[in-house]
């Protein structure tokens, strides 16, 4: 009789452990293909957006202040180094002050390249994105 | 050790006048690097910032615009990069950093534009004449 009645019991009790884990299971599937799904599209857009405006306004504080440039010139995106007075050292004072302010760091070929505000920032773009995209791996 | 070892690896010279030029921007590079390492051993942090330690020694750079000697750039090269190895490796003091690289702009160091067309005397005379 005693026996009979623990074997019943541990019978009844591993079906229902079994159905709590499954739905314990679908619950989590759920709510990580949610996660999964929303996640990364708003960021994506948001970043790109503000990145580009922030990116070129800063580059071009960064070169007004190392240039010294007076004060009626106007720095914008298609502005040229060398139109604003910079040689070629200056040009390269300039890389460094943009690795020192985001904490980037520009290849040599790379820096070679550059010769507007614009190639500046879109480079500086696509250096942030690869080390957020290396943290987000590692 | 550091030293002697250090002193054994001497670069070939430049074949071409763009070469040495591109040697150059490797050491402006390469001291603009270090600048974060030197404000943190000399502890520069209240007298100075990275921003104007890097045009500090882009002004010492552009001293020698007017070289145009592949040697004599490489020997200027071999002395800057002498003189990186020695601060870096805590061999001077902290007022001497201070001394040369922060207040030498406000009159501490002799300032006198490098004269290639001036003769001996000249040279002497301004020199003795500085105040």
């Amino acid at each position: 009789m005693a026996s009979s009645l623990a074997g019943s019991a541990l019978s009844f009790a591993t079906p229902v452990k079994a159905v709590k884990t499954n739905s314990i299971s679908f619950t989590s599937a759920r709510k990580g293909n949610a996660f999964l799904r929303l996640q990364p599209v708003p960021m994506r857009f948001a970043v790109c957006c503000a990145a580009k405006k922030e990116t070129v306004e800063k580059v071009c504080d960064i070169v007004k202040k190392q240039l010294a440039v007076p004060e009626g010139t106007e720095v914008s995106g298609a502005s040229k180094f060398s139109d604003l007075g910079a040689d070629s050292l200056d040009t390269v004072e300039i890389v460094m002050g943009l690795e020192e302010e985001f904490h980037i760091s520009v290849e040599e070929s790379s820096a070679q390249s550059i010769a507007t505000v614009e190639d500046a920032a879109a480079l500086i773009d696509k250096l942030v994105e690869q080390k957020s995209a290396e943290a987000k791996s590692s | 050790m550091a030293f002697t070892m250090r002193a054994v690896k001497v670069p070939p010279n430049s074949a071409s006048l763009e070469e040495a030029r591109h040697r150059v921007f490797d050491f402006f590079r390469q001291a603009c690097r270090a600048i974060p390492s030197i404000m943190e051993i000399y502890n520069l942090d209240d007298v100075v910032t990275p921003s104007q330690l890097r045009s500090t020694i882009a002004k010492e750079i552009r001293k020698n615009q007017g070289v145009t000697n592949p040697k004599v750039i490489d020997m200027l090269l071999f002395k800057g990069m002498e003189e990186l190895g020695n601060i870096t490796e805590h061999a001077k003091q902290r007022h001497h950093v201070i001394g040369q690289y922060v207040v030498g702009q406000k009159g501490l160091v002799q300032d006198m534009e490098k004269d290639q067309g001036s003769s001996d005397f000249l040279k002497k005379f301004y020199t003795s004449n500085y105040s």
